[in-house]
């Protein structure tokens, strides 16, 4: 049920902060291949952070993939979600 | 070591009056204060204060959003002029051959650096509740950001570095650069200056010390006057300047536009005092820029002054510069540009330099302005300039920068031969 949600932040990040075509961004494009270096994705999963109210551990295999990155967040909106 | 001559073939900057580098210097010529009355939003405390800003410029516009993102404004400020400049140098922005530009340099100086991005940061967690800073706070703040930058856009493989010496920070880093290029370690260096002196806790901080000169709505445009009698302080400007230093030879076998050499480099400290300036320290630069370039006081025809309308400071400076010039003195046109321009720090020397550079090319003589009928008695003994001139004829020129903690900088230029 977040997918759509966490997609849509994905692509409307990649579009503002690197340019990124947002049909470019599907589940399997390798984030690594959009532009987003180590530095990048760090500030990407800040916004997710801010922008949905989940924490992300630093301890998280960095994810390689869009779907990687939408599967973490939903992970952890789910998990949110039970706890409230 | 064989020493090289240093052209200068690259001129650029981010200017208040939101033009390129000529209109610039025509604004200045015409006497014209880019100094407004800015008053913030900022609670509880707003700024209000007369100050310069490029309110025109956005960082969007010329460096596109993604590469502008990973910035904060003194980086937009710098790497915005500096890209100026190269485009007017003729070099393209990705070399054909990367390895030509392994021993290219890049060199910049600025006061506060990224300051603005910790700024950001203390109002996040402080007065908006957020736990975490952006990741990419560290990047956007270090100092050197201007510099990291340039050498990675403009595949630069050489000396890669920032100077902070206060108000001297830009006049270190062109006098560096000069350095580097004349000794043959470079054979092109990027350089200039870039400070967003907007930052809150600065302006205040400066303020607090009460330097910053008083001004309204209608008032704030001459707040600014050094030398004058009733000069009451300086106006903080933001800005950024670069300038394209090149092997002469290298600029010549390539065909590149000379703007004007730059030959001498001096520096001193005055050893003395934190904030309180000395003629005897000032002079010792000075003399060491004439023997640097090995000009006598004879052929200097224009000294662009620190001259940040300090009751203190205005009055050391030129007697220091009597003490130099001596009998010259009083033949010497000395102009504060800061009066238009405001005092842009770290990125002083480097607005400054240019202006100097501008004045060689052209000919012609900025004022300072709001000067005319106002001279403080202290301040006389020398050529003081009151309204621009044209037509003037000039060998060779200076560029004053005599910062807090006593760090003095003069850099001198002279006029390229006829093409």
């Amino acid at each position: 049920m977040y997918a759509m949600q966490s997609t849509e932040l994905i692509r409307q990040f990649l579009h503002e902060r690197l340019g990124v075509d947002p049909q470019q961004v599907v589940s399997d494009a390798r984030l690594a291949d959009l532009g987003v270096d180590s530095l990048m994705l760090a500030e990407l999963m800040f916004e997710a952070e801010d922008r949905l109210g989940i924490s992300i551990d630093s301890s998280v295999t960095a994810p390689r993939t869009v779907g990687d990155m939408v599967s973490l967040i939903e992970s952890l909106q789910a998990a949110k979600a039970a706890r409230s | 070591m064989t020493r090289r001559r240093v052209a200068i073939t690259g001129l650029g900057i981010v200017s208040p009056y939101g033009d390129g580098v000529d209109a610039f210097f025509a604004h200045l010529l015409a006497g014209r204060s880019a100094v407004r009355y800015l008053q913030t939003d900022d609670k509880p405390r707003p700024l209000a204060m007369p100050f310069v800003s490029c309110s025109e410029f956005d960082p969007n516009v010329t460096l596109g959003k993604p590469l502008a993102g990973m910035m904060e404004r003194f980086a937009h400020l710098g790497v915005s002029a500096a890209f100026d400049a190269w485009q007017d140098a003729g070099l393209a922005r990705q070399a054909a051959d990367p390895a030509e530009r392994e021993q290219w340099a890049c060199i910049w100086g600025t006061a506060l650096g990224g300051i603005l991005a910790f700024e950001k940061g203390y109002r996040d967690m402080w007065q908006n509740g957020r736990e975490r800073l952006s990741p990419l706070s560290v990047v956007l703040g270090m100092n050197n950001a201007v510099n990291a930058h340039l050498s990675i856009q403009l595949g630069l493989g050489g000396v890669s570095m920032s100077h902070t010496v206060a108000c001297a920070s830009s006049t270190v880093a062109i006098g560096e650069a000069f350095r580097r290029v004349r000794d043959g370690e470079a054979p092109v260096a990027i350089t200039g200056g870039s400070d967003a002196t907007q930052a809150y806790g600065v302006a205040k901080a400066w303020e607090a010390m009460r330097l910053i000169a008083p001004g309204n709505s209608e008032t704030a445009f001459k707040a600014c006057r050094p030398f004058a009698a009733n000069r009451a302080g300086l106006v903080l400007g933001e800005g950024g300047a670069a300038m394209v230093l090149e092997d002469w030879d290298h600029a010549v076998a390539r065909g590149a536009r000379i703007h004007a050499e730059i030959v001498g480099y001096g520096t001193s400290c005055d050893r003395s005092h934190l904030v309180r300036p000395e003629a005897d320290g000032q002079a010792r630069a000075l003399r060491a820029v004439l023997a640097d370039a090995d000009l006598a006081p004879e052929d200097i025809g224009y000294v662009n002054a620190h001259g940040t309308a300090t009751v203190e400071g205005d009055p050391v400076e030129i007697a220091a510069l009597r003490q130099v010039f001596g009998g010259h003195a009083p033949g010497l046109a000395v102009s504060a540009t800061k009066s238009m321009h405001g005092h842009l720090l770290g990125a002083a020397g480097a607005i400054e330099a240019l202006a100097t550079v501008l004045a060689l090319r052209e000919g012609a003589i900025p004022p300072t302005a709001h000067l005319h009928g106002n001279l403080d008695p202290a301040c006389e003994g020398v050529d003081h300039v009151f309204e621009g001139r044209e037509g003037v004829p000039l060998k060779a020129a200076l560029s004053n920068s005599f910062a807090f903690g006593g760090s003095n900088a003069v850099l001198a230029f002279r006029a390229a031969p006829a093409p």
